[in-house]
């Protein structure tokens, strides 16, 4: 059963173009801004706890490491055929006119993302830090293209 | 410009540390803020430093030495242009501390930095990293103060190139050591001009912790209230 909900999860992040076109680009850029909120959210909790700006509590950066490669996956199908503009988004118009290297790079954000459980349950404390400083760079490598401030 | 020239303290010490001081750390907050990620925490302190710097510059401009003081240094329009004039003609007019165009560049550059300190304070880089005010307001807000402190950088550059670029020209054109003036205190007056006076540099500490103090509340002790 959870070899199905992975394999659908895996589709739905993979067949971008179908779901790009049956979802309206007004609602794209609402999922998409929602994943990445959801995302800063979680990140940002760890971030905090690596940079011993709040006090680090295993069992609370295990719940937002756990969820992070679930909802990497999510925002990458929202970027279709018409959400250049609308809404209040901070989508850079490059994205569509470079699609591989913004794929890449989101992707190596899921990378990175995808170490952040282990880094966490191993209690190793220069482990974690340096994972999450790795996740934060490849989010600034596409932020700084792609997303206008 | 009749007589022999004289070598006379133009600056005071408080003066020239601020100056070399700040000029380290405009380049650490660049550098730091442009590369990002575990570079942030350094890019905030950097900061912090220019910020408790500008106000003591401000106020020194106020009570410092003579040639620290705004009063004495910034010129009307017409002493500008009248001193722009007799430069590009080759007939650079001697005088002791700033000259009355460069004074323009000292407020431009302390309101740049200003502009980018107060920017920061309220800033987001969306992925680990706050300026310590952020909390305290909209994220409509926070979204418009990181955007003009991203591209308030720039200002400051260009500033500082054309800073460097005018005392290269002093340098090699006319021969004027304005870097060695800023280094030793001391540069050339025209023979019988007064010698400015200067301040002690215990009231520039007393000046700087008081806007040190002033900084540490605003971004460590205000934000928590």
């Amino acid at each position: 059963m959870k070899n199905v909900a992975i394999a659908a999860l895996a589709l739905a992040a993979t067949a971008l173009p179908v779901v790009a076109q049956s979802i309206k680009p007004e609602d794209q850029i609402h999922l998409r801004q929602s994943t990445m909120a959801l995302i800063g959210y979680n990140f940002g909790s760890l971030a905090a706890m690596a940079q011993d700006k709040k006090p680090f509590n295993k069992e609370e950066a295990q719940r937002n490491a756990d969820i992070l490669p679930m909802l990497a996956a999510l925002p990458k199908p929202f970027f279709g055929e018409g959400t250049e503009t609308g809404g209040n988004t901070k989508a850079k118009p490059e994205i569509w006119k470079n699609l591989p290297d913004f794929t890449s790079k989101l992707e190596k954000m899921q990378h990175e993302v995808g170490k952040l459980p282990e880094a966490v349950r191993s209690g190793d404390m220069a482990a974690f830090k340096k994972q999450v400083s790795d996740t934060a760079k490849a989010c600034k490598s596409c932020h700084d293209d792609y997303r206008a401030k | 410009m009749t007589g022999a020239a004289v070598r006379i303290r133009a600056w005071d010490l408080p003066t020239r540390i601020f100056h070399w001081a700040l000029a380290a750390l405009v380049v650490c907050s660049f550098t730091t803020g442009t590369i990002g990620g575990d570079w942030m925490p350094w890019h905030l302190r950097s900061g912090y430093t220019i910020l408790a710097l500008v106000v003591f510059r401000v106020a020194w401009g106020v009570v410092g030495s003579d040639t620290a003081r705004f009063g004495r240094f910034l010129r009307g329009p017409r002493a500008v242009v009248e001193y722009a004039r007799l430069t590009l003609a080759g007939r650079h007019p001697a005088g002791v501390g700033h000259n009355p165009l460069g004074g323009w560049i000292v407020v431009a550059m302390l309101a740049a930095l200003a502009f980018q300190a107060a920017t920061g304070l309220f800033s987001d880089d969306e992925i680990a990293t706050q300026g310590p005010l952020a909390v305290k307001v909209s994220n409509a807000m926070v979204s418009r103060m990181s955007h003009l402190h991203d591209i308030g950088r720039w200002i400051v550059a260009g500033l500082a190139l054309l800073h460097v670029a005018a005392i290269a020209i002093y340098r090699w054109a006319w021969g004027v050591r304005l870097a060695g003036a800023m280094v030793t205190g001391r540069m050339e007056a025209p023979a019988g001009a007064p010698p400015p006076r200067i301040r002690s540099a215990a009231l520039a500490a007393i000046v700087l912790a008081a806007a040190a103090a002033a900084v540490y509340a605003l971004v460590e002790i205000y934000p928590m209230r």
